[in-house]
């Protein structure tokens, strides 16, 4: 009760007396409807690209299909669990996801297993792994969020009765503070290296930071200093061979066609060939043929656009863009936390569907990421559900 | 709508729209960039890239061709091919089964007595990660895994073809030598395909068997024929999803050789007794050979060497234990051809080429008496004769029928005392003996159709050479000497070599006068092959051709029509007289009865008359006698009085003494089946 006394109106008190949860308020429908949609329509495009191969090399054809529907329902139970979450109890948990996301980054370089060139992943054994960057993205979010409210809440208080109105525009330490925040998780990444995480990191934090107000000098700023340092990164060499050839094979598929460039060539394709309609669920040559590499996980749209067609692809673009509007809707429609919180959420589901179907469609360089949802992959799947169910929490803490 | 239900000032105001607006802007322009690239890669580019891979691309499994036969002068096959039962899985199909195959190779490996663990290691295709055995063919290949299956495990696929998905039984042909080690020398072994070999040829495949050594390897394009191929389709990940055209392999030539197959046999029988004989008259008779020759076309008819091997164990790839049994010091090298490989000091044997090289150069006569003590003392050095025979004053005819020593020494020390005055007067040695000696083809392989290192050059000692080596070596000598041979238990022994390295370091540069002497009578640094000395005796009744000779005589092909004859080259003609080559002849025949050495073995025989040769006991350090026999015959003699002969006939046996004790006998019992006193 003393601590009520202290101070009863503040929304992240913790007590249960400080505001009754506004139970009239429910999921977003639309939102859990276009992610739902999205992971099923993943479901079939994995099992279209692993059917004949799984078959040919004598496995189960259908094992994809059964995991992807595993990862799915447990990502439900994630998103549901996340989302009875009290959001206001963020500012208690925030730090601990974002700690405990770190710990995880720090844990893959001392029990970490390389696979496709980044030593991003833990194997729990019996064939499971767990890629710690998918949370991550969660945590630095949750972490960013809960430090630039507390922030500004210690100025309130300061100046609790002095100022009718506090102006909410984060300090210089803020940012930096943030900055900091963001770099720690992000230097672990490109340490594993897996860029595309990194990169999807950084646009949501951009993200973030757009949101929470921080002054134009330091976010334009930061664009700049991020151009400067690729550059340099580039042309010190301090990218992996591997990450170089992407990029060369990016600005010229042509000139390594059997190596870097045949993903690039090959979903092209797919994609290409796909037509208005798409040749139809399993009758894509190329799919079938098991020309694509990668082609369940971080090339799963060019089945997409090989078998769908053009209105295939375009109603998965229509469902992320209708994610994004109801998670935009839920930020718009939420306190300062919580909007923070929805906002590197969306940005961090667009940024990485733009990056992802954008290398599919020659648009980006190839980077390790999968398909927000669509894409086959355990750890992405849980992370994406946690966050939707987060988004759904914020909702429902929102009046 | 909110605010009645909160006090403002507490509350943080929304952030500007215009943040979010931001968002939504940066949002949707991605979503728009998507939607736009996706509609321009599927609708509207006119360049829209084609897969050129093709969806289904074409594999070869290759059918390996038979081999081609080789056979004797005859047409009876000393190689042939046989067909085996060749048990093989497929992989992609045992990968398809729900255990991925594993029953089956469980069930099969029972069959076969081997394990499941070794032969999934074996169908698995080799690759960086995948070390031997592994499969080294193409992945979509079934990969054979044995030819040497029972009948019952062949029965047991066969008839239970549903518990064996996967596993084939097919028919393939293999080599076969009816004969088992039969001219196993001469024919030579197979061999599996290695990757040196796919370099030289790239047209090789690792399903090919190629000539290792022999004939087999001579020969190998023409026996090796052409392989065919099933093409297959396959997906782009390299599964066969259909078959294509076949076409057939085209056995290779047949080769035709001069061998006479019955003729071999009895060659191989004879110096198997021969050694088994002098075993059991205590000699060690370590081992032998014998070369049978025409010497009227060059064509050998029949080489044997002891001891031997089975090329049939190199079929298919021989096991590491069989080859280790092979090399072992204990079964004293049976992979080398002593016929043709091997060179030994021929001792008397060698007489007709320093006869020839003395009478030539007028050193002797045929007619004149020389002296034959029981010893010369030549530089110091006691020379004797075998058993210290003394003979008086004899002519050339029975110095080399009672094969004395001491006859022939004496013109060659002078021969030599001559061509050191020529060095004093500075002028060349003339060196006849050596020249004779390489007329003959001493140190020079003899270009026989074999390869190159199953052939001996054998050699002989002169002035260059000697003086070269010693450049070389004498550090070594030197070392001997002062060393003193500790690790030698024998006393004398140590002695001797300590002595010979000794003298080796100071003086070893110097060619002596009983170097000369040694070499007159085939000793010291003098060898040659069996074959070296058939063809050196072949030239008295060709007119003194020394010929290349052959044992492929031609090359049929699948038809049967000859596509190639191989002709044995006459490389040089020795400048003897045909009126020494006839002397000669008649000096060594057996008709002479006890006048000859080697026609000890041969008197009473119905064929005595038409027979000659020529002993010769070399001495080797630290061993018993090489035993020699030179024969010739069934000789005739044409109008002008010239000798003629059918075969000629070397023969040699290692530690086993005398010539008429050890080579003697065993030639008799060749000649016994030639002349047909036996019939075979």
């Amino acid at each position: 009760m003393t601590l009520t006394a202290r101070n009863p109106r503040d929304p992240f008190v913790l007590t249960p007396y400080a505001r009754p949860l506004q139970r009239g308020r429910g999921y977003d429908r639309l939102l859990n409807a276009s992610a739902l949609a999205l992971a099923l329509i993943g479901a079939v495009l994995v099992w279209a690209a692993t059917r004949d191969l799984q078959r040919a090399s004598g496995g189960d054809p259908q094992a994809y299909l059964y995991r992807h529907l595993v990862n799915l329902a447990i990502a439900s139970a994630l998103m549901f669990g996340a989302s009875r979450f009290d959001a206001r109890l963020l500012r208690l948990f925030g730090p601990i996801v974002y700690v405990a996301s770190v710990l995880g980054l720090l844990l893959v370089f001392a029990v970490g297993s390389t696979i496709n060139g980044a030593h991003a992943w833990i194997r729990l054994g019996g064939g499971f792994e767990i890629q710690p960057a998918e949370f991550m993205k969660l945590g630095m979010i949750v972490g960013m969020a809960v430090l630039f409210t507390q922030r500004a809440h210690e100025r309130v208080m300061r100046r609790q009765f002095v100022a009718e109105r506090v102006d909410e525009t984060p300090h210089a330490s803020d940012v930096l503070l943030a900055i900091g925040l963001v770099a720690l998780p992000l230097v672990l990444i490109l340490l594993q290296p897996d860029l595309g995480s990194a990169m999807v990191l950084a646009a949501a934090a951009f993200g973030v930071l757009v949101a929470a107000g921080v002054r134009a000098r330091w976010t334009v700023g930061l664009l700049l200093l991020t151009v400067v340092v690729a550059i340099v990164v580039v042309k010190a060499g301090l990218l992996a061979d591997y990450q170089l050839a992407r990029f060369s094979a990016f600005t010229d598929p042509s000139h390594d066609p059997q190596g870097a460039a045949y993903n690039i060539t090959q979903a092209h394709i797919a994609i290409a060939n796909g037509g208005l309609f798409g040749t139809g669920l399993l009758h894509g040559p190329q799919t079938n043929g098991g020309f694509v590499p990668e082609q369940q996980t971080d090339f799963v749209f060019s089945v997409a656009g090989e078998e769908f067609g053009l209105l295939g692809g375009s109603v998965i673009i229509a469902l992320f863009a209708l994610l994004c509007w109801r998670g935009l809707k839920i930020a718009r429609e939420a306190d300062r936390a919580g909007r923070l919180v929805a906002v590197g959420i969306v940005c961090w589901f667009a940024f990485q569907a733009f990056q992802n179907i954008g290398m599919n469609l020659g648009l980006m360089p190839v980077t390790g990421l999968p398909l927000p949802f669509v894409s086959y992959g355990g750890s992405s799947m849980f992370a994406q559900g946690l966050a939707i169910g987060l988004l759904q929490a914020v909702r429902r803490a929102s009046d | 709508m909110v605010e009645p239900r909160r006090p403002t000032g507490f509350r943080y105001r929304p952030p500007g729209a215009r943040r979010l607006a931001i968002i939504v802007v940066l949002v949707t322009s991605m979503m728009i960039t998507l939607l736009g690239r996706l509609y321009y890669v599927q609708l509207l580019d006119p360049h829209k890239p084609t897969q050129t891979a093709g969806r289904l691309h074409e594999g070869d499994i290759v059918v390996p061709a038979p081999r081609g036969l080789i056979v004797d002068a005859h047409g009876r096959p000393l190689v042939q091919n046989t067909s085996a039962q060749e048990i093989t899985v497929d992989r992609e199909t045992l990968q398809g089964l729900p255990d991925h195959g594993h029953a089956v190779l469980t069930q099969l490996a029972d069959l076969l007595g081997t394990t499941a663990k070794q032969l999934a290691r074996e169908i698995t295709p080799c690759s960086p990660t995948v070390s031997q055995p592994c499969w080294t063919g193409e992945p979509y290949q079934p990969v054979p895994v044995t030819t040497t299956a029972s009948e019952r495990a062949v029965l047991a696929i066969g008839e239970h073809r549903e518990d064996f998905p996967g596993v084939a039984v097919q028919t393939v042909t293999m080599p076969e030598y009816p004969y088992g080690s039969l001219a196993a020398h001469v024919l030579g072994y197979t061999g599996e395909i290695t990757e040196a070999d796919k370099k030289a040829n790239p047209n090789l495949v690792d399903a090919d068997t190629i000539g290792r050594t022999g004939l087999e390897a001579e020969y190998d394009s023409v026996l090796r024929g052409v392989d065919g191929k099933q093409v297959l389709q396959l997906n782009p990940q390299g599964y066969a999803v259909g078959a294509g055209k076949y076409v057939p392999p085209q056995q290779g030539d047949t080769l035709v050789t001069s061998l006479d197959l019955n003729l071999q046999k009895v060659a191989e029988q004879s110096l198997a007794k021969q050694i088994t004989d002098s075993r059991r008259a205590g000699m060690p008779a370590t081992s032998g050979a014998v070369v049978v020759m025409n010497p009227n076309t060059g064509r050998v008819v029949a080489a044997a060497s002891y001891p031997t091997y089975d090329p049939q164990e190199f079929v298919g790839g021989i096991s590491q234990a069989d080859y280790a049994k092979l090399t072992a010091p204990s079964a004293n090298d049976p992979l080398l051809g002593r016929a043709i490989a091997g060179q030994y000091a021929p001792g008397s044997t060698f007489k007709l080429i320093t006869s020839s090289s003395l009478v030539m150069h007028h050193e002797i006569n045929t007619t004149s008496l020389y002296g034959c003590p029981g010893s010369v003392t030549i530089d110091g050095r006691v020379k004797t004769n075998y058993d210290s025979e003394v003979l008086g004053d004899i002519n050339l005819e029975n110095a080399l029928g009672y094969s004395c020593d001491t006859f022939f020494y004496v013109p060659e020390a002078n021969e030599y005392y001559a061509d050191q005055a020529r060095i004093a007067h500075g002028k060349k040695p003339h060196e006849w003996l050596q020249r004779m000696a390489a007329d003959y083809g001493v140190g020079t392989k003899p270009g026989i159709d074999l390869p190159a290192d199953e052939q001996a050059a054998g050699s002989y000692a002169d002035r260059e050479t000697r003086q070269a080596r010693w450049q070389a070596n004498k550090q070594t000598y030197c070392a001997e000497a002062r060393s003193g041979y500790k690790n030698v238990a024998n006393a004398s022994d140590r002695a001797y070599l300590t002595q010979l390295a000794s003298e080796n370091c100071t003086d070893g540069w110097r060619y002596r006068a009983g170097d000369n002497a040694d070499m007159a009578i085939g000793q010291g640094e003098t060898t040659l092959s069996p074959l070296q000395l058939a063809v050196a005796y072949s030239a008295m009744f060709n007119g003194g051709k020394i010929y290349e000779p052959t044992i492929g005589q031609a090359v049929k092909n699948a038809q049967g029509q000859v596509v190639r004859t191989i002709r044995p080259k006459v490389r040089n003609r020795v400048p003897v007289s045909q009126k020494l080559f006839n002397y000669i002849a008649n000096s060594l025949s057996f008709s002479r009865g006890w006048a000859v050495s080697g026609a000890f073995a041969y008197i009473g025989s119905k064929y005595q008359n038409k027979i000659g040769g020529k002993t010769g006991t070399a001495e080797v350090f630290g061993q018993k006698d090489t035993s020699w026999l030179a024969s010739w015959g069934p000789t005739s003699k044409d109008k002008h009085g010239n000798v003629h002969a059918k075969y000629v006939i070397v023969g040699m046996v290692e530690q086993a003494g005398t010539g008429a004790t050890a080579a003697g006998p065993m030639l008799k019992r060749i000649w016994d089946y030639i002349m047909g006193a036996k019939k075979q």
